[in-house]
């Protein structure tokens, strides 16, 4: 078992690597000019100044503190757009380009059960998930200590750990689009373009009669804010996107079986 | 049991049925060769008896397990071997890491061995192989885990010749060993050498299945008659003769050249030559691919224009003319 998965997973050691260094440059640098930010701007009238959807769809709630500071500069930008939308676009390219290229069918005259080999590739998603949490807490952690704005260590901690089950829930959008479309382009499109209308519907429908469609946003379950601010933790969201995962999962899986590899 | 059952096996993709009703078992221990254009649904038969796509009607059976049933599916798949018409890999991977990842799933017993045989550069990436040796990767890769049952789609293409030399001796070997092959294509020089047993497809429907020397037989001779004196036209005007050319110019030594297909009764033939003076005669067996030209007209398309040098059709055969070439 898990062959697939260690064979994927170590193919994806590296660029999770780049995207974790990556990720800690842009908290660094997020971090490094907030005292400039701070002390030159001022942030309450900055924040009326602009148009409160923007407010909205950013997630900013105040930038008094280097939280709320981070919780959108970093955390809303980075983690729930930049890698939410680059976990489904990788995810999609997955079984859609073994199609694609016509390699699914050595794949599959390999004694592997379409599930598995679904349910293994995706597991190795785990790799470029995790891997981007490794590096940027430490970065955020002694970042905020340097500039004599710390943060606890078990809000930076629980920040990264909660973006997990989101990541792995935006990964499930594109694995889904990833079994339905041949092409992996198509897919990877389809995938970019569901998450991204998925976030845009939970962050503008809010507060207006319309919120409800956006429980089904995987956005609506993780919120910095809410845990560099108040540090509250919403593990009942996490369980929610466990489970959205899963379901996703378990229908892509239930597709893949039952579809003509083109 | 068979190694490969096929009972009415039938793939209709919508815009064109590419296999029609196609029944015939692969016996263990035989190569069988499954000969047809370009098109006319080989691979879809094989893709099909993998369970890459679904049939839309009839059966299939890999070494006594049913295709469509996932978990009997795996079982068979545990003991074959199969090299897709042009096999791709990870272009990622090194020839080693994709061997390695072979071996973990499927086992390997003699990748080492086949290594020797077959040597695409193993610590290169994928990416910068070529044809010839993504095919040899492919041959280690189907071969590796000691298979019962191997299905080749078109396996030598992308080989020099060399190693299609090389591949033949050791589909021989594997076969005294006891393996059963299937393998598609429509390089009739190669089945003619390497098969027990052909079947031929075309526009979606078998022809005929039927062993290659009765293939020959049935497709006649070819015969080569050099005269010393003029032979009139109608003096070999006698059952079974087709196709026939007279040349009296070119022949170097005088005289007249004939060439014929035959397909009569060679006692009837030689009673009519005894009258002539001949300088050579030979009668050989005739070019696999003026077999084929009979089953399939001279473009590969037409249907029966042929006429009266159709050879009769075996036992299985359905000839209505559908024209769905997928």
């Amino acid at each position: 078992m898990f062959e697939l998965t260690r064979y994927d997973g170590r193919h994806r050691v590296r660029g999770s690597l780049y995207l974790s260094i990556g990720l800690s440059l842009l908290a660094a640098m997020v971090i490094w000019v907030y005292p400039s930010f701070e002390a030159e701007v001022d942030l309450e009238q900055l924040l009326a100044a602009y148009p409160e959807p923007i407010l909205q769809v950013m997630g900013v709630q105040t930038m008094a503190s280097l939280g709320g500071f981070l919780s959108f500069e970093l955390y809303t930008f980075g983690w729930i757009i930049l890698l939410g939308l680059y976990l489904a676009y990788a995810t999609a390219g997955t079984i859609a380009d073994d199609v694609d290229r016509r390699r699914m069918d050595v794949l599959l005259a390999m004694p592997i059960s379409r599930r598995r080999l679904v349910g293994e590739r995706f597991a190795a998603m785990a790799v470029p998930i995790v891997g981007a949490n490794v590096l940027p807490p430490i970065v955020v952690y002694v970042g905020a200590r340097l500039i004599d704005h710390p943060l606890a260590a078990t809000d930076v901690l629980a920040v990264h750990l909660l973006s997990i089950p989101y990541l792995f829930a935006c990964a499930g959008i594109g694995l889904l689009a990833s079994v339905v479309f041949d092409r992996a382009a198509i897919a990877q499109r389809v995938a970019l373009g569901v998450t991204f209308a998925l976030f845009l519907s939970e962050s503008l429908l809010t507060g207006t009669d319309a919120e409800p469609v956006g429980a089904i946003a995987p956005m609506r379950y993780y919120d910095p804010n809410a845990v560099l601010l108040e540090g509250s933790y919403d593990l009942v969201g996490a369980g929610v996107l466990v489970a959205m995962t899963v379901a996703l999962l378990i229908a892509a899986q239930l597709w893949f079986r039952r579809r003509d590899i083109a | 049991m068979a190694a490969i059952e096929l009972e009415g096996l039938t793939k209709d993709y919508g815009e064109g049925v590419a296999n029609d009703g196609v029944t015939f078992d692969v016996e263990r221990g035989e190569i069988f060769g499954y000969l047809g254009p370009n098109g006319a649904g080989k691979t879809t038969t094989i893709r099909t008896v993998l369970g890459f796509i679904s049939p839309t009607a009839g059966s299939a059976r890999l070494l006594g397990r049913d295709v469509t049933d996932e978990e009997q599916l795996l079982e068979a798949k545990r003991r074959i071997g199969y090299l897709p018409d042009s096999p791709a890999f990870d272009e990622t991977a090194t020839g080693q890491e994709i061997l390695d990842l072979h071996g973990s799933i499927k086992g390997d017993e003699r990748s080492a061995e086949l290594l020797e045989l077959f040597d695409p550069p193993l610590d290169r990436e994928i990416r910068a192989y070529s044809r010839g040796n993504v095919q040899k990767l492919g041959l280690v890769t189907t071969f590796m885990h000691d298979p019962e049952l191997v299905i080749l789609d078109e396996p030598t293409s992308g080989l020099d010749p060399l190693l299609q030399q090389r591949f033949t001796e050791f589909l021989r070997a594997e076969r005294e060993r006891g393996l059963t092959v299937f393998f598609s294509s429509h390089i009739l020089s190669e089945v003619r050498k390497l098969c027990d047993r052909v079947g031929i497809i075309r526009n979606g429907r078998l022809v005929t299945v039927e062993p290659v020397e009765s293939l020959l037989d049935r497709s006649g001779k070819l015969v080569r008659l050099h005269a010393a004196e003029s032979i009139p036209v109608q003096s070999l005007e006698i059952d079974g003769v087709h196709d026939l050319e007279t040349d009296s110019e070119s022949a170097s030594s005088g005289g007249t050249e004939h060439v014929f297909t035959f397909t009569g009764d060679v006692n009837a033939l030689l009673e009519v030559l005894r009258s002539y003076q001949l300088l050579d005669l030979s009668i050989e067996e005739a070019p696999l691919e003026d077999v084929f030209m009979r089953f399939y007209g001279g473009d590969g398309a037409a249907d029966g224009s042929d006429g009266g040098d159709r050879v009769a059709a075996g036992a299985t055969a359905t000839d209505d003319g559908g024209d769905d070439d997928v």
